[in-house]
């Protein structure tokens, strides 16, 4: 009978990942009192403030997993996850940074060249240095394997055509890791052929085109690159591994805290304002849903114990990110209740600003980094269905 | 030493899974509704010692940690044991945490989460709605209140006036009426154990056996969907059933998450039985998400099943069944959902509104 039981592993919490919570916690108050920023929703993808990403840089919150040579301080992945939850909760500005953090530094850190190591990754740690992602197409969103760009040897390296559609903040960024085709596609072996480059958004031939989303936020871009050229070192591993790296960066992203934390800000101002005068029913709403925050937490931190033990937990990683994005959206569903969201800023209140910015941008959660659907499909396929 | 322990633990818990395995099939539970006591079962789980896991080794029991316990509680749920072995476990608990003497047979828990019956001048007054394991019980189990301090009292059965139901899965449940019962063994007080703190940790044996059950209810529909075919395939190729498995996949792996974080924390805690709010978040986040997950899980298998799940011969229903009833049981989701809520409001009420921003947070995140 197939086991329907999965492991979620409890984090080992020494002193000082509690030390290291504390001191970002800290800061993160006594920049919002003294207007460092102003929290948002979704702040790892609506919140851009290049100039905030470089203060995390200096205080040394960046690329922190990262060997010292190349600008980290070799901590764990726990202590990297404590800080990007007090990030989230405070909906503090850090998109710029985020995927360079997240998927790009590890991506070059696992497969990109000495050069690229000793010069990126140290900026990238110190918040000057930001990596948008180059996957979609416009003819390629859940099917990605199917993607139009082409890479073509040339003298000396590569040359690229193609469109990426939906990057999210390339305008702000230096490089985007792009996927394309290096070899001829084959029906049968779909995701054979695939390289990834990382290409600096400056070469000749790079048009980034800024996209506004339904939230009215520019963050998405259609970036096109026609007959871009690039060395022979801006290949990402090997040719033709592009697939590989690419799942494998995919569980990274898929069970981090952003999966159901992006709208905790408006929770709790909704809770600073309903405390006093919260009804039974009032507080079964909110017990239930931070209940399963509760429970998604412990899902997503054993999810990230198992990725420090060099397991691939692929299911998992599922898991949390179809639930997660789905608490996302209901937490706002079910705030609405006590907290009708009608007006766009809210009139000036902070709490309506919250909700209705989080209404407006909650279609993108349960879409991003891989529909939930696609991720139903992995499930099922874990369980030995396909 | 940790080590050590861990790998007694597993041996315990293979050995149960042998026995069940061996003597608790689907015949068994649906025979045992059908008025065939399954009495080898029953003899073979006290043989084992299953039942005194959680006595210690001096008083002649396993001397197991509450992790091991609940965790073998977890796994009988899996079988869908019709013997209450997760109650007499729990009421030997309380006769070896009081000090008093613990039996070798069944013991009756005369406990269901509302107000302990009365103590004075040595009588004990009151009832307890749902008691569970008394039909067979040598002893009953009863948790009474003297002047707002728990003892445990404990009662011979035919002394004590009973109405025996049955819970929605045929689980014996007993009103337990004691009208000036002069108990056979009684306790002092029993250190760091509140009646709100003996609920939590009942709610938490209820979660864990949730997340057992739904764990069977997801390997059997994995099973039935591969199987069975229509429209030429089997149902598992079909996208929308896919995603139904997905979803039980889902609530099955967040309540097994929740369950195992609580296990975790009260295995650690000093005093486990204390309510103390380190351990009362993790436990009402078990027994919410738990409760939640089981009308989720239960209604996407029964809807993969078809009709074959609705017969009383195919297993799924004895699993749903219990399920429906355990979520109830010790404070439902709605219960613990708003004991929860009040409990952050009171956090963030006392710290005054607008001084510290994560406070929701830290109910979180703690």
């Amino acid at each position: 009978m197939e086991s329907v039981r999965f492991n979620f592993p409890a984090p080992e919490i020494d002193q000082s990942v509690d030390e290291l919570r504390k001191e970002v916690r800290a800061f993160l108050d006594e920049e919002r009192r003294s207007g460092g920023f102003v929290p948002v929703t979704d702040c790892w993808c609506a919140g851009v403030d290049p100039a905030f990403s470089r203060k995390l840089g200096r205080q040394g919150w960046i690329g922190v997993t990262w060997p010292r040579q190349y600008g980290g301080r070799e901590l764990s992945a726990l202590h990297r996850y404590v800080i990007t939850e007090e990030l989230l909760v405070a909906g503090a500005p850090v998109h710029a940074h985020w995927i360079a953090d997240r998927q790009s530094g590890p991506l070059i850190l696992a497969t990109g060249t000495e050069d690229m190591k000793r010069n990126i990754l140290p900026r990238i740690a110190a918040g000057e240095c930001f990596v948008a992602l180059g996957l979609s197409e416009p003819e390629s969103g859940s099917d990605l394997a199917s993607v139009r760009t082409r890479a073509h040897r040339v003298e000396g390296g590569w040359e690229i055509t193609g469109t990426k559609l939906w990057s999210s903040g390339a305008q702000h960024c230096q490089y985007m890791t792009v996927l394309a085709r290096t070899g001829e596609r084959d029906p049968n072996r779909r995701h054979e052929g695939l390289t990834q480059f990382l290409v600096p958004l400056d070469s000749p031939g790079v048009t980034v085109r800024g996209i506004r989303d339904m939230s009215g936020v520019e963050h998405f871009n259609e970036s096109h690159f026609e007959k871009v050229f690039v060395p022979d070192d801006a290949v990402l591993g090997q040719v033709g591994e592009g697939w590989k790296q690419i799942t494998s960066e995919l569980a990274l992203e898929r069970s981090g805290p952003e999966r159901f934390l992006s709208t905790f800000v408006a929770l709790e101002r909704a809770l600073q304002q309903g405390a006093a005068a919260m009804t039974g029913h009032q507080a079964a709403v909110v017990g239930s849903i931070i209940a399963r925050i509760r429970a998604l937490r412990a899902m997503s931190l054993g999810v990230a114990a198992l990725l420090g033990q060099g397991h691939s937990p692929e299911v998992e990683a599922a898991l949390v990110k179809d639930l997660g994005t789905r608490l996302e959206q209901d937490i706002i569903e079910r705030l609405r209740e006590f907290w009708p969201v009608r007006m766009k800023q809210g009139y000036g209140d902070e709490l309506q600003y919250l909700l209705s910015d989080s209404l407006l941008r909650q279609p993108s959660f349960t879409l991003r980094g891989g529909t939930n659907e696609v991720l139903k499909g992995i499930i099922a396929r874990g369980m030995g269905l396909r | 030493m940790g080590f050590d322990m861990e790998q007694t633990d597993q041996l315990i818990l293979d050995t149960a899974h042998r026995l069940f395995t061996d003597q608790c099939g689907a015949d068994v539970v649906n025979g045992a509704e059908r008025g065939e006591a399954p009495e080898r079962l029953r003899q073979a789980i006290l043989d084992a010692g299953l039942t005194l896991a959680w006595v210690p080794e001096a008083a002649g029991g396993v001397g197991g940690s509450l992790a091991l316990g609940l965790n073998l509680i977890r796994q009988a749920a899996g079988f869908a044991l019709p013997v209450p072995l997760a109650d007499a476990l729990v009421a030997n608990l309380l006769l070896a945490e009081s000090g008093l003497a613990v039996t070798e047979r069944w013991a009756a828990l005369a406990f269901d989460g509302d107000e302990l019956p009365v103590l004075l001048q040595g009588e004990v007054n009151g009832v307890v709605a749902a008691a569970a394991g008394a039909p067979e019980a040598a002893v009953l189990v009863v948790p009474v209140t003297e002047k707002g301090v728990v003892k445990i009292a404990t009662f011979a059965p035919s002394t004590i006036e009973m109405e025996h139901q049955e819970s929605l899965a045929g689980e014996a449940r007993t009103r337990v009426i004691l009208k000036s019962a002069i108990p056979g063994q009684l306790s002092g007080p029993v250190d760091g154990m509140t009646a709100d703190g003996l609920k939590q940790f009942c709610a938490l044996v209820r979660a864990c056996q949730i997340a057992g059950a739904l764990e069977k209810i997801g390997e059997l529909t994995v099973g039935y969907v591969k199987e069975r075919q229509q429209f030429g395939r089997p149902l598992g190729k079909f996208q929308a059933v896919q995603h139904k498995v997905a979803d039980i996949a889902g609530e099955s792996a967040l309540a097994g998450a929740a369950v195992e974080q609580a296990v975790r924390r009260v295995s650690a805690h000093p005093e486990p039985f204390s309510g103390d709010s380190d351990i009362f978040l993790p436990l009402a986040t078990a027994k919410v998400v738990a409760s939640e997950a089981a009308g989720k899980v239960t209604r996407d298998a029964h809807q993969a099943h078809g009709a074959m799940g609705f017969s009383f011969e195919y297993p799924l229903q004895q699993y749903s069944r219990r399920v429906w009833s355990w979520r109830e049981e010790f404070g439902s989701e709605f219960y613990w959902s708003e004991r929860l809520g009040m409990a952050v409001a009171a956090e963030i009420s006392a710290l005054g509104a607008g001084e510290v921003a994560g406070c929701a947070w830290d109910a979180v995140s703690r």
